[in-house]
């Protein structure tokens, strides 16, 4: 998209660069509160209950050992102490977890927001003003393709091309023990490099962008339609086969599988899954109340607060999808009216009102990511790692799904920065739109995968 | 989508959708909470739970692409274009009931091919 001799001026990406700086002191001030302070208590109410929990043992053991404690015996009253305190310690460690990843994603989250707005407002901050090469004689609704697209998808080429070694040296940056392998690291750093590079030129061109211009499909079957859409639907049609995989290659391993769900499912269970020895653990079996994972008691270790994250962010995705319908709604109505009271305040004009949607949107999404990791670190400190089969597959699954929330996330920031400074209105609103078509896609994936991974 | 959206009891589509999509949500987790139905003695089965799941699965897929995503109003090109990978979905469904160990004897019939050397095997 080209922005058609529609110059915005160098201070205007300028704001960009100070967005970003709001962003990442929210992003530090979240990281200081919950990943420091807050953490830090909760670290040291975890240390207090893991040695309650070893003197519990240890008591229990000196029992067994001389004879005055029925080992076997889950009724002893040192056995039971022993697994209330283990209870606790556990519910102190995933407390404490809770909050240092809740707090660190933050300023990862915020880190990365700001290293993409800010990075590409100063880029274009500083290019000099370019000469306008639409002069009189060319028809205002020329169409004028861009190059980015493709410049883009060369640089995820080359970035992925070295990802191994760009991995690897993420582990050594928080392990001692790994040792970064720079052979193919400049490789990736040069694909990150080429990717800023033609989102930042894409954004030059679309943020004058004021609804002039777009390009029309000129044949059958799409004949008069917007080409961007037709991209977008085609892109989605894609990424509907990419889930498709990973569903199918779950439910096709889960039919194997002796889950508890399968083995109450039949009478007396089949071949290779005739008793709860043979149970294997999904992911479901952590969070879902009535899972297959017990405590020292027997009891099953899912149950509200374990679901919690999962069901708040279905929520989540659902009233996203609500809001940036509503970003969308208020852009193209001319005839937009000031709500009475407290909205009336929050968005006084329809200008504001498009950009606070965006924003809900945007944090909607965020505390996605803050919720979906710290629910996997719950899970991992729990032993439900990448290393099972069971892992993989759900780690996988939503991981590639979490990827899709944050590169939304990522463009959804841009349109934040264009409602505060162009603005969109019913001849630009598109931009919404069909950002909203992929947010909407990633909404219904998880309409499958939240049922599929932590319900069944 | 604009100003002139049909209202129902003073609110557009996109609003009972919203609505819709939060109810069933709702009711999607309860179905996994409760072992019996609420205020009666009658258990929820491992199988009622699963028809639960995929109904409400549906409706809230139906919600946000028609409505959301517009499709109920595009013309039926872009129908098309977002139904045509579901073929393969269903193929791929359907190649579980080919591949799983079980699928000769254990499966229902109509997603197995029962081929008669496989049963001979």
């Amino acid at each position: 998209m080209s922005g058609h001799g529609n110059h915005v001026a160098n201070s205007t990406w300028m704001r960009a660069v100070m967005m970003a700086g709001l962003i990442l002191t929210i992003g530090i001030v979240g990281f200081a509160v919950l990943g420091v302070f807050v953490a830090e208590n909760k670290h040291h109410t975890w240390e207090d209950e893991h040695h309650h929990y070893e003197d519990a043992k240890d008591e229990w053991t000196a029992g067994v050992a001389d004879g005055s404690v029925n080992g076997s015996d889950h009724s002893e009253p040192l056995y039971i102490a022993k697994e209330e305190a283990h209870n606790s310690e556990i519910a102190a460690h995933l407390s404490y977890l809770t909050y240092r990843v809740a707090g660190v994603t933050m300023l990862f989250i915020a880190g990365a927001y700001a290293t993409f707005i800010g990075l590409g407002g100063f880029l274009n901050a500083s290019k000099p003003k370019g000469d306008d090469h639409h002069d009189d004689h060319h028809d205002e609704h020329e169409h004028h393709g861009s190059a980015s697209p493709i410049i883009f998808s060369f640089g995820i080429m080359v970035f992925l091309w070295g990802l191994p070694d760009f991995i690897v040296a993420c582990k050594a940056l928080l392990d001692d023990t790994v040792t970064a392998e720079l052979g193919m690291l400049g490789v990736s750093v040069s694909g990150l490099l080429i990717i800023v590079i033609a989102v930042s030129n894409w954004w030059f061109e679309d943020l004058p962008f004021i609804g002039h211009g777009e390009q029309i499909a000129t044949s059958y079957p799409f004949e008069g339609d917007h080409i961007r859409k037709v991209g977008l639907w085609v892109f989605i049609m894609s990424e509907i086969m990419v889930f498709a995989t990973f569903f199918s290659s779950y439910l096709r391993m889960r039919t194997e599988w002796c889950t508890k769900w399968a083995f109450e499912n039949s009478n007396g269970g089949f071949d290779g899954c005739r008793s709860e020895d043979d149970w294997v653990l999904t992911a479901s079996d952590y969070l879902r109340p009535g899972g297959a994972k017990l405590d020292g008691f027997g009891e099953s270790v899912g149950d509200f607060w374990t679901l919690l994250p999962g069901g708040i962010n279905t929520f989540a995705l659902i009233i996203s999808s609500y809001t940036i319908v509503l970003a969308l709604k208020t852009a193209k109505n001319a005839k937009w009216e000031a709500p009475k009271g407290f909205m009336g305040k929050l968005m006084p004009t329809r200008k504001a009102a498009v950009r606070n949607y965006l924003i809900a949107t945007l944090m909607l999404g965020s505390l996605f990511i803050v919720l979906k990791l710290v629910e996997w670190s719950h899970l991992v400190a729990e032993g439900f790692t990448i290393g099972t089969v069971q892992g993989s597959i759900f780690y996988i699954a939503t991981g590639a799904h979490g990827l899709h929330v944050f590169i939304g996330l990522l463009i959804m920031l841009y349109l934040v920065f264009k409602a505060d400074t162009v603005g969109f209105d019913e001849d630009n609103a598109q931009g919404i739109e069909y950002f909203g078509l992929y947010w909407h896609f990633v909404d219904l994936a998880w309409v499958v995968i939240f049922p599929a991974f932590y319900l069944y | 989508m604009g100003e002139h959206a049909k209202l129902y009891m003073g609110k557009d589509i996109y609003f009972w959708n919203f609505i819709v999509l939060m109810v069933f949500t709702l009711f999607e987790l309860g179905a996994v909470f409760f072992e019996t139905v609420p205020g009666t003695e009658i258990d929820i089965s491992r199988s009622a739970v699963w028809a639960i799941l995929i109904v409400v699965g549906l409706v809230k897929g139906y919600g946000i692409a028609a409505y959301f995503m517009h499709l109920k109003d595009e013309h039926k090109w872009f129908n098309i274009t977002f139904l045509f990978p579901w073929i393969f979905v269903a193929l791929m469904l359907w190649g579980i009931g080919l591949s799983n160990p079980e699928g000769v004897t254990g499966l229902p019939s109509w997603c197995t091919p029962d081929w008669s050397y496989a049963t001979e095997r």
